[in-house]
Parts: C-alpha cells; structure tokens; sequence
C-alpha cells in the first residue's frame, strides 16, 4: 500500500486478555445491530472514521441522482432504464440483503465435526506465530516498493479531485476527474465492492478484458485501485457525454417526430461503434451491453464504446447458484438478443450483433422499440414477436418513411432470431448502408455542436428514461398532478429546492469530496419489517429535524396504473395533522389508487410514519392483487407496492 | 497471412525469423518500431501455424508438432517472455496466446511442453517476476495460470523461493494486476489437492506467518479475499493436519474474532466461516478453550444477533445455531 493512504484498517494488534467482544474497540457493533438487523446499521455501527464509504455507496447503488453543477461532462455509464433499472436495484437489495453465500467454505459442521474426532493433535502449535510479526513487516516494506512500479497513473486516491458526477448506476458513480500529478482529465468508475458481493474473480475478469484493449472505438481504461470498500476505475474522460444524451436532448428541443438522426450521422456513428465491436469480438470479448447509452463522444467526434465490463459483471457476479435467475433480468431487457433472454444455451458474441441493431433503431426513432413496457413484458414480446424494426414502434405508418431501404436492411438483418443467420462485426462493416459514413468532424457538427449544453448533460447523467414514468403529485394546494420529467425540470427551480430527481428508489445523493462529506442519512431495509428483501434506497436526511417542529414528511407511493406502468404518487403527511387513514382515504378519492388497497396503503403509512426514523422504506402487497395475466412480484411491483420517505 | 492455401512459410523458417525479430529488438539494433513490427508480423505467423486452416487438420497436427518442436529447440519461449515488455500492446497478447496454446498441446497423456518447461524453470519464474512490471504482468498471469494448472510446474513454483513473493504481488496497489496476482496464487494452493496439503503441511510456519500479512492488510480487498482462501484451505477436507494446526493457536482465534467485527458485512461473514471452526473441534486445547469461556456470554449475545437478516440462507442458520449451542455447553476442562 502507498504510505498515504488511510491507515484506517492497520488496527489488528491481538491483546493478550482478548476483550475482543466488547463494544470499546469497533464502536458497539453488538448494540447497533440489535436497534435493526438492517445491513447497512450493521455495517455501518463501527469505526466512525470509516463509516461514510458504505453509506455513500449505499446511496450511489440506489439508482439515479441529479447533479447540478456544471461543468465539463463526460462519461456515462451503467445507466438503465427506469424499470430495469429498478431491476438491477431490486436484485442488489436483495443481494445485500441475502450477503454471500460462499459455497465453498460452508462444509457442513457436522461432517467437518466428524473428521475432527477422527484426531486432534491439539497440543504441539502454541509458538509457531512467535516470528509472526516480524515477518509481516518485512513483507509490508517490500509491498511498499511494490508500488513504485511503471505505472504512470497514480494509484492513490490523493493524485485525484473528484468533481461532479457525471453518471449513476446501479452500482458505481461516475466522476470527472483530474488527475493532479499528470494535470489530466480522467473519468473514475467508482464501485462499491461491500454491496456487490460479487466474486473478485468476475469482477477481475472483467477488468483484464478491458485493459486487454487498445483501440480507438474502446474506452480507455488507464488503471484501477482499492480506496477503503470501493474500487476506482480511471478511465478516459469523454466530454460529449454519452449518445443517450444527444437523443434526449434532440428529442426535446427539436421536432424528432420523424426521426432523430439523419442516416449520414447514424451510419458515420454506428460505423465507429461497429469498428470497436470488430476488435472487440477479435479479442475474444462479448460486450453484453451495447445500447446508446454505453456509446460515448469525445469532444473531438471519436465514438467509443463503454461500460463493457462491469455490466458483464453485473450479470455473473454474485451468488452462482441464482445467477440464471439473475442472469435473465440483469442486463437492458429491450436491447437484449432473445437467446440471451432464454439463457437456455449461453450465447456468443452475436447477442451484441442483436443489441447494435437495436441500437440503430434507437438512433432513428429515440428510443428502444419496447422501451414503454416493463421487463418482463419485453422479454416476451421479443421472444413472441417478430423481431422489431424500425417502425415497429410507430404511431403512423409513414412516420420514419424518409429512412432507405439500407438502414432498413441493416436493423433486419441484425435483428435475427437465429443468432446464426445475423452477420459478424467485420461483415457488417461491408453493408451497403455504411456508405453513407462520414468522418469524425461530421460527428462533431452534428451531434456535439447541436448537443446539450453542458448543465444539461449533467442533469440528465441521472435521469434518462425515454417514454413512461411519468410522477403523479401533490401540489401546496393540494391538488393532484401529473408531470413529465421534463416539466419537472422547470417547477424542480421553482420550488426552490435543489433539483433533486424525484423519484422514489432513485433518489440518490451524492458528497462533493473524495469521501469527506459525512451525511447524516440511514438505509435500511425493510426486512425486518417484512421478512422479504424489499426494493430500498437510500435517503438524505439533510438536517435532523428536531420532533416539536413536526415537518411534513414527504413520501412517495410507487406502483403501477392501470396501464401497468410504475408511476411515482407523491404526498406530504404533517404529524398531528394529517392521518394514514385520511390521506389513504384521499388517494382513493382522487383516483390514484384501488379503494380496495385502502386499508393496506392506510396501515404501512401508518407504519412509516411511526418508525420513520429508523425506516425509510415498505414494500407491501396490495390487495387488489394483479392482472390475471401476470404473476405477483414484489420486486417488480406487481401486486405490490413501495411506500418511501422522500428527502425533498 | 495467406487467405489460400497452406501458410508460406514452414515452422522452422517462421521460429527463426521469429528468433531473429526479437533478438534484434532485444539489442536494439534495429528502429524500435521496425524491430517491432517484425515481432508482429512473425508471431501472427506462429498463430496461423496453430490456428490457421481448419480444413487441413491433418496436415495441421504435423506443422504444430514441428512447431513445438522448433520452438523448445531455439529456447525461443523463453526469450520472448524475457522481452515481452519490448514487444508491441496486441503482439504481448499473440504471446500468450501461443504460449497457453503450445502448454497445452499433448500426446495423449504427454505435455511435451510441461516436460519442457520442467527442464526450464526459469521460463517460470521469470514469469513470476512478470508481475513487478506494470505493462506485462497481466499477460504473465495468463500464462503463469495456465502453467499452474499442472501439477508438475505448479510443484515447482510452490516449493521455489520466488512463491512467497506472490504475498507482495497480491497487494500491490494496482488493483487488477493485485487481483489477477492473486488469483494464480490461489490456483497455485487450490489446484492440486494432495500437492498443496502437503506443501502446506511441510511449509506451514512460513506460509501461514505470511499468510498473517494478507489478513491483517490495509487494503480491504487483499483482507477480504485472503480470508475467504484462507476458510476455503482449511474446510478442504485435504487440509486436515493444516487446519488442526491452525485452529489449536489461540492467535487465530483472536484474529478471526476481530473479524468478526470488521465493518464489512462481507469480511464478517468470511470470518465466521473460519471462526465455526474453531467452535465445532470437539477437541479445543486449553488455550482456545480459554478464550471461548471467557467471552461465552458474550459470544452468545453477539452470535445471536448475527447477521440476523441472513434468513433465507439455511445452512447459515443452522450452523449459527449450532455454535450457540456448543458455546452455551462449553464447560471448563477436567483439569
């Protein structure tokens, strides 16, 4: 380890008495977790120092943010779609909540009881730790020079000033950042490896495949290191943000109606993209994760590929004896290939064949062709349905008709079925339709010239979601509304709060500092309420407010409407004023919600009102149950429904 | 690379000019960039060899026989792996492409090129030392994992000096080159069951006073993997007289107890796997019995509320439970 970094764990030095249970040494981890069985009071009831990594990390693996400041913007990445999204979120709760299970270390006791009976020679080891110590030094001294190797990006968090965050997943946040001995800008990847309880192995694996690459259309990985609990990622900052923004962005300032890009831009991009894919599958690599939101522009118009290894990682990592359950919802459902979906015999590298030409469609019309219906629908309409095309998602039959028969070809011939019949990368890049590709300065013009500004960009670095959710809330007055993410944007200023992503689960926040703002918020989860992991997050408690003030709590109710979308409804509940059954009684009388869900909607307010210091989340079933059609599903939310304290 | 027909050039002809190519950008005789693309162009030679035409398998079996041949004959491995940082970014990776690839070649049951490598354990160690440089160590990794899955070279580097130098590799502060270190260190002890047993049991002090380093690291993930190897080695029923040993020195009791308190819910439960053992001997010297006694109560309060939300896993449950019942009845001993 480099000299400066925390010595914060350095601290083992057994006692001869052994007290090693008292509460002294670590801060009470016994009291702690007997107030909650929540991991994260667990986790975090120690050694206060190091207490803020975990939280932090809690927050960023909860899903969105919104980050105001402006500033340079770059990378993007691991960003999902509202609902699968959720998904990945809803299976890393779950995952933290249900820990590692290390198959290979859990012999059964009896049987391991067995062999111990067979002999013992219990008497003869008391001194071969005398040297102990001694050792262990000289090791650590020869580690230290270790470190000096050739490395020329500095492996210590102190060579690095985190600024804003330019992107949010379900498991990392995304910093610009400058790399102070080189003077450089650079992206760090930050993930939180307490949360994931993914096997180093994967996540290695995944590593080595990116830093096995050297190609124009791949990210560039520069190095990676452990910073407490979180492993940084330094990557090549790219300025333009990733494709995703372009398109939202387009389609809000412009009439995209008729398309987004013109077939010059598409082609000149997906060319670039097709040509880091190319490489990638000669490397023997699958990317697993090809859609516009993993595709970044540098200020200069280079197109590269991103995010290629953590999402395979997302995929894998983790208990292997669920990983084909997990493996079927991880990942972006509506640019998955069919055969991955079904993961009945594993797939090959035409499954990003299958992604790249979803990702074509994405280009002309905005938007994934299934993007409006929630995972689980998708994986069936693509596995039922023909495959889409370009107007499979269309309102009127000529809607994209200034498209040509080449593009038209192209997305056909990606989008087949049979992984067999869809070409390689290197053929593809022979198709007709690549002829119209122009060089990098096109890209220039007409994507990043006529692209978001650069607080824009930001902003949406958390929120991308095409199509759907849409926030049903109540306003001062007391009425309901509905708004758009768009139409949030404008009364998020007005309200004169600091914009923060409304968004029940997604809410995240974020410190400013390399791990030196202390927030005062709690995770917990609901499952010692429920006995059932529950979809949580994690909530910013800016400022503990004292009890006599009696401040409206602020909550979010998610479920689905009537057309089985997920929508936010959010409400205030003033203590001493408001009831759980009064307010449950008016969102029934307002339409929002099922008159037969009242009582169980009344009961879990009721609930989160009572504990919401300690709770912040409930899942709950609801008793108008779900379609015939579907199956119950609490991750998912059918059947079910999510009750949050906001922090707004 | 011809697209018809059998490649230009013969086996012996490729490995010379190949041999050429890197000597002359060993002695930099030659513009670094030229000597370069010469080392390029030759081991995509060597590929096409081993993995060109697929229609002339025949025909192909012979060419690989001779390369292989050609290659032992001109020390050639080795002197590539000496140079590979000379080499350019996608010829490193041709290297160790066609070093797993000739590892792996065999007549029935003969690895010609373990047998080899046998009569040169340099190649192997120099391998090793792959990993003190930033630009290769992960493509010596590569190679060194395949070499570690026989049993025959994965002997040698257990019982050589340079393996305790994997304890520093498997720290250093780049994380993938950490983490790719460990895992052939890993490979290394996990392999082979009988070989590592019996290399753990005759080198114990050594191993485990190093060992005591990885666990008690600053670096999260060098603690939080090493305690995992470290419950996976001793729950290998191989490992028998290892682990009876480990769990007589009241020492790891007392680590594995402050584990048990890390912070990270991850390292708690690693430990707890390690901890159960020392529990569940039904033959606890006095030492550890000791220690036991006098946190019973305590232990007792803290297991119980161990990871309490763990409680869809059985097998967890179960054996929480178990402990608490043999800490409860643990009685001072007769004497």
């Amino acid at each position: 380890m480099p000299p400066g970094s925390p010595g914060s764990y350095r601290r083992r030095s057994a006692s001869s008495d052994l007290p090693p249970l008292k509460p002294s040494g670590s801060g009470g981890v016994v009291e702690s977790s007997s107030k909650s069985s929540s991991s994260e009071v667990a986790a975090a009831g120690g050694i206060s120092g190091s207490v803020l990594s975990t939280k932090r990390s809690s927050t960023s693996s909860a899903g969105g943010t919104a980050q105001r400041k402006t500033g340079t913007l770059g990378l993007v990445t691991s960003i999902a779609e509202p609902s699968d999204r959720h998904h990945q979120q809803q299976q890393q709760q779950q995952k933290s909540g249900s820990g590692p299970t290390i198959s290979s270390t859990k012999t059964k006791i009896l049987q391991l009881q067995q062999e111990l009976n067979k002999g013992v020679n219990g008497s003869s080891v008391g001194d071969d730790f005398k040297h102990l110590s001694k050792m262990a030094g000289d090791s650590a001294a020869a580690a230290l020079s270790m470190s000096n190797l050739s490395n020329t990006w500095p492996n210590m968090k102190e060579d690095y000033e985190l600024r804003e965050v330019i992107g949010v997943g379900a498991t990392a946040v995304v910093h610009a950042a400058i790399c102070l001995p080189k003077a450089e800008k650079c992206a760090i990847k930050r993930i939180n490896l307490e949360k994931w309880n993914t096997s180093m192995e994967e996540l290695l694996k995944e590593i080595h495949a990116m830093s096995s690459c050297n190609h124009e259309n791949v990210v560039n990985y520069y190095t990676s290191f452990v910073v407490k609990e979180e492993l940084w990622l330094v990557l090549r900052l790219l300025e333009g943000g990733s494709l995703l923004d372009v398109i939202k962005h387009r389609m809000k300032s412009s009439d995209c109606r008729h398309g987004v890009f013109d077939e010059a831009t598409i082609a000149t991009v997906l060319k670039e993209v097709l040509k880091g894919l190319e490489y990638f599958h000669s490397n023997g690599q699958i990317h697993r994760d090809i859609k516009a939101g993993n595709i970044l522009l540098g200020e200069d118009g280079t197109v590269q590929i991103a995010d290629f290894g953590v999402s395979a990682w997302l995929a894998t990592g983790g208990d292997l004896s669920r990983q084909k359950v997990r493996h079927t919802f991880v990942g972006t459902p509506c640019w998955m290939a069919p055969e991955v979906m079904e993961q009945d015999h594993g797939y090959d590298f035409k499954a990003d064949i299958w992604s790249f030409g979803i990702t074509a469609i994405e280009m002309v019309t905005g938007t994934a062709p299934y993007h409006k219906y929630p995972p689980m629908k998708v994986l069936m309409l693509t596995l039922q349905n023909d495959p889409p095309q370009i107007d499979t998602g269309a309102e009127d039959k000529d809607q994209y008709k200034n498209y040509g028969k080449s593009i038209r070809k192209l997305v056909t011939d990606c989008l087949q079925k049979d992984p067999a019949k869809r070409p390689t990368a290197t053929e593809l890049l022979k198709h007709t339709f690549f002829r119209k590709a122009k060089d990098k300065k096109y890209v220039q013009q007409t994507l990043l010239m006529a692209g978001p500004s650069l607080d824009i960009r930001v902003q949406k670095a958390s929120k991308r979601q095409p199509g759907a959710s849409g926030k049903l809330h109540r306003t001062v007055s007391g009425e309901w509304v509905w708004s758009s993410d768009e139409e949030d944007q404008q009364d998020g200023g007005s309200s004169g709060n600091k914009k923060t992503e409304r968004r029940g689960s997604e809410d995240v926040h974020h410190g400013d500092g390399a791990g030196s703002v202390a927030t005062n918020d709690t995770t917990i989860t609901a499952e010692n309420v429920g006995g059932v992991p529950n979809i949580t997050s994690s909530m910013q408690q800016p400022n503990a407010t004292s009890e006599q003030e009696l401040p409206p709590v602020n909550l979010v109710l998610r479920m689905r409407n009537n057309r089985r979308e997920l929508n936010d409804i959010r409400f205030e509940f003033i203590p001493g004023k408001d009831t759980a059954d009064g307010i449950a009684s008016e969102l029934v009388g307002a339409g929002l919600v099922d008159g037969k869900d009242m009582v169980s909607i009344a009961a879990n307010l009721q609930q989160l009102i009572q504990q919401r210091d300690q709770v912040k989340h409930l899942t709950f079933a609801l008793t108008s149950g779900c379609l015939a059609t579907e199956a119950p599903d609490e991750k998912a939310l059918i059947g079910f429904a999510q009750m949050s304290i906001s922090s707004e | 690379m011809p697209l018809f027909g059998k490649s230009q050039k013969n086996p012996a002809e490729v490995v010379k000019a190949l041999k050429e190519a890197v000597t002359a950008l060993e002695r930099g005789d030659k513009k670094a960039e030229k000597a370069q693309e010469e080392v390029s162009k030759q081991l995509t030679n060597v590929k096409s060899i081993l993995f060109g035409a697929a229609d002339t398998e025949q025909q192909t079996e012979i060419l690989i026989a001779q390369l292989s041949q050609e290659l032992y004959n001109s020390n050639l491995l080795l002197l590539l792996i000496n140079n590979l940082s000379r080499v350019e970014f996608e010829g490193k990776k041709d290297v160790a492409q066609i070093f797993n690839n000739i590892l792996r070649r065999h007549i029935g049951a003969r690895s010609p090129t373990v047998e080899y490598i046998c009569t040169k354990p340099e190649i192997l160690f120099t391998l090793i030392s792959g990993y003190e440089h930033h630009d290769i160590a992960l493509n010596c990794g590569t190679m060194l994992r395949e070499c570690a899955r026989y049993e025959a070279l994965a002997k040698i580097v257990l019982y050589s000096d340079d393996f305790y130098k994997f304890f520093n590799y498997v720290e250093v502060s780049t994380f993938d080159i950490a983490s790719d270190a460990f895992s052939t260190f890993k490979e290394l002890l996990t392999r082979h069951k009988l070989l590592s047993a019996e290399f753990l049991e005759a080198n114990y002090d050594q191993v485990f006073s190093h060992y005591q380093q990885l666990l008690n690291s600053e670096n999260y993930v060098t603690r939080r993997q090493s305690l995992k190897l470290l419950g996976e080695l001793l729950l290998d029923r191989h490992n028998f007289t290892v682990m009876t040993r480990y769990i007589s020195n009241p020492d790891n009791l007392k680590l594995m107890m402050n584990m048990l308190k890390e912070k990270s819910r991850n390292i708690q439960f690693e430990a707890f796997h390690v901890f159960k053992v020392f529990v569940a001997n039904p033959n606890k010297p006095k030492p550890i019995l000791d220690i036991l006694l006098r946190n019973q109560e305590k232990l007792i309060d803290f297991l119980t509320k161990f990871h309490e939300d763990r409680s869809e896993d059985e097998q967890f449950n179960d054996e929480k439970a178990y402990l608490i019942k043999q800490i409860k009845e643990l009685k001072p001993s007769a004497e």
